[in-house]
């Protein structure tokens, strides 16, 4: 315990056995003890569970383990994976709780190219009619770190945990948008949403997202009050958050404020540089991380069509013999998942799963299937296919894009007997 | 350990507990020239936990990255991207060296305007300016005086907490730069309570603080919170 670089290396399990020596009277410094004691997500964000895996503390970026992900069927607040792009410090600190914001003089904008703009107060927005949504949430970089198997990408190495199966309440988008009146401008062809939090510096871009105007995942799209029943956490987005079921995390704004009618898209890097994905396959060393253009490139608008496996994983250490796989299926909401295949040997062999009906087009499916485990290595993988005939990459390294989105190769499980 | 000793030390760890932690502002990165750059300019906008979990990426990706960085924010010199690059793609690249052992060797003189070019400018700017609303200024900053040791308990630990600053409230984090040593400390605080015209606020009776006084201060490591409760119970002179 004499050097300070090897408590960063310490479990929290060790931590506790320390600090139970500690107590016994052994000299820690009161530095070792603080930097120890913040590894855990409930001092970032309180109330967050203290097993969730911290990708950026000054942010609030973590995700979730499996192992929890796996127990819940709508993913609760304390342990729902979390993206905020700046610090939740100083005047941002608000948002990183757990709590619903008590922000009744909050207002959305609607502006830009329009006749009539409006501010409308979300007291009124809460009284409207509203609609339930039950959706995956997921962060465009769930996954990242598995591309690191054809070449590292920089950024936070998501495993599977970015994700999560939510319900959300709100006022649909487009009728809303009717409903006020603004008179857009006849070459409107974007819609822009902003939200309140603002870059650590002014010379840093604001986060914004803009949507084709057409876009038919705009029909879906709520102003959610709601989420899982009760207002939403300001962590996840509180009091006002659009959600466009079936869309990668980022593109539902959370804390938002603004929504602009425009002829051209945000010039936000959120929108022209990061959170992209080429149009053509690229390879290392080809096509860079700032080599995206709108032309070369698409924001990461819809969910590819993704599967993961819950059940077993290595932490649940399996016997030889039958075991029960069983994981999750999800696209954007456009079809229905028509099949989920399981090798239990490393893609030699396949069988189909049994697919329970899911709650909503945009919820994830659940799936499961017997097959048996043999003494050394086996390799689990699954497959997911849609009614259009989507399915994931056999070999995810395929979509391999140098700042690591949308993976959704075959999930690979590892399992030791 | 006495018996009281032992109580008052359980004391100071249950209240170092019951803090809000600040961790992420003690991720270390391996040693190597320039890190104290990535220290300085890197932690404006994150904590350093990106870059050690990026690390291995390519030479070509690092520079990509910290090019993409300027989008976001990072307005830093040329020569300093250079160095902060260097350091990335060697340390963190997918062949780092050994971390190499800290030379031992006495520290040159240091330049106290060099170092707070160096460690201070990205949030504080040049002239200790500020930025409104996000990084209180230095320059006319009556604080620098409020106490003899009140800038190096800053400096070692951070501070975290709403301040008011010529008539300005600013609420960030600064995360501590315990990284620079104590003559580094003691010369940048110097520099800064000297530089534009801040000797005018200067107490006639006042004594500076030099290597020994940051390394007691160093001894005794306190909370952003604390260091924020330290600023509150000395009321700046005027």
């Amino acid at each position: 315990m004499e050097k300070k670089s090897a408590f960063g290396q310490m479990s929290r399990r060790q931590f506790g056995k320390l600090a139970g020596a500690t107590a016994a009277g052994s000299m820690l410094p009161a530095y070792a003890l603080r930097a120890l004691a913040a590894e855990t997500a409930d001092q970032i964000i309180p109330g967050k569970s203290a097993e969730m895996i911290i990708h950026n503390a000054k942010l609030g970026v973590m995700e979730t383990p499996l192992t929890l992900l796996r127990q819940y069927a709508h993913t609760p607040k304390e342990i729902l994976f979390c993206r905020f792009h700046y610090p939740h410090e100083g005047n941002a600190g608000w948002y990183a709780s757990l709590n619903a914001p008590k922000r009744e003089d909050w207002t959305l904008e609607i502006d830009g190219l329009v006749a009539r703009p409006r501010i409308v107060k979300l007291a009124d927005i809460e009284k409207m009619d509203m609609v339930k949504r039950v959706s995956v949430i997921q962060c465009a970089g769930n996954g990242r770190s598995f591309y690191a198997a054809k070449q590292k990408v920089g950024g936070g190495q998501w495993k599977n945990g970015g994700m999560g199966n939510v319900v959300w309440e709100g006022v649909p988008l487009r009728h809303f948008l009717d409903e006020q009146k603004v008179l857009p401008a006849a070459s409107v062809k974007w819609l822009t949403a902003e939200g309140w939090d603002q870059p650590a510096t002014p010379e840093g871009s604001d986060f914004s997202k803009s949507y084709h105007i057409e876009d038919g995942a705009l029909d879906n799209a709520i102003l959610a009050v709601k989420m899982n029943g009760e207002p939403i956490p300001a962590a996840h987005g509180g009091p006002l958050r659009l959600i466009i079921p079936g869309y990668y995390g980022n593109m539902n704004v959370k804390i938002l404020t603004k929504l602009m009618f425009m002829d051209q898209q945000s010039p936000s890097v959120f929108q022209s540089m990061g959170y992209r994905f080429p149009l053509r396959p690229v390879e290392p060393g080809q096509f860079k991380a700032n080599d995206y253009t709108l032309e070369n490139s698409r924001p990461t608008y819809a969910h590819q069509i993704k599967s993961v496996i819950f059940s077993p994983l290595p932490e649940d250490k399996p016997g030889s013999g039958g075991v029960e796989i069983t994981g999750v299926a999800f696209n954007d909401g456009t079809a229905p998942i028509t099949s989920v295949q399981v090798s239990a040997d490393g893609g030699q062999s396949w069988q189909a799963a049994t697919i329970k009906p899911a709650e909503s087009p945009w919820a994830w499916y659940h799936w499961s299937v017997r097959a048996s485990l043999k003494p050394g290595q086996n390799t689990l993988m699954s497959l997911a296919t849609d009614a259009l005939g989507r399915s994931q990459p056999v070999d995810g390294l395929t979509r391999w894009n140098p700042r690591g989105y949308e993976w959704n190769g075959a999930d690979r499980v590892l399992i030791n007997v | 350990m006495t018996r009281v000793g032992f109580v008052l030390f359980i004391a100071a760890v249950a209240a170092v507990l019951s803090l809000p932690a600040r961790a992420a502002d003690r991720i270390e990165l391996p040693e190597g020239p320039n890190r104290d750059l990535v220290y300085a300019k890197c932690r404006t906008c994150h904590d350093l936990q990106y870059v050690k979990e990026s690390a291995g990426i390519t030479a070509d990706n690092w520079q990509a990255l910290i090019e993409d960085m300027g989008q976001y924010g990072l307005r830093i010199p040329d020569d300093e991207r250079k160095k902060i690059v260097q350091y990335l793609v060697t340390y963190l690249g997918p062949n780092p060296p050994k971390a190499a052992a800290p030379s031992g060797a006495p520290s040159p003189a240091v330049d106290g305007e060099a170092m707070y070019e160096r460690q201070c400018s990205a949030c504080h700017q040049a002239h200790g300016g500020g930025l409104p609303g996000a990084f209180p200024p230095l320059a006319g900053n009556h604080d620098l005086y409020r106490d003899r040791m009140f800038p190096v308990y800053v400096l070692l630990n951070g501070l975290e907490g709403a301040i008011m600053v010529k008539g300005a409230s600013y609420n960030g984090v600064m995360p501590p730069f315990d990284h620079l040593s104590n003559a580094e400390v003691a010369a940048v605080i110097g520099y800064v309570r000297a530089a534009w015209n801040n000797a005018e606020l200067r107490p006639s009776d006042f004594v500076d603080v030099d290597e020994k006084a940051v390394a007691q201060a160093r001894s005794k490591p306190m909370h952003p919170a604390q260091v924020h409760a330290y600023r509150a119970a000395h009321p700046a002179a005027r």
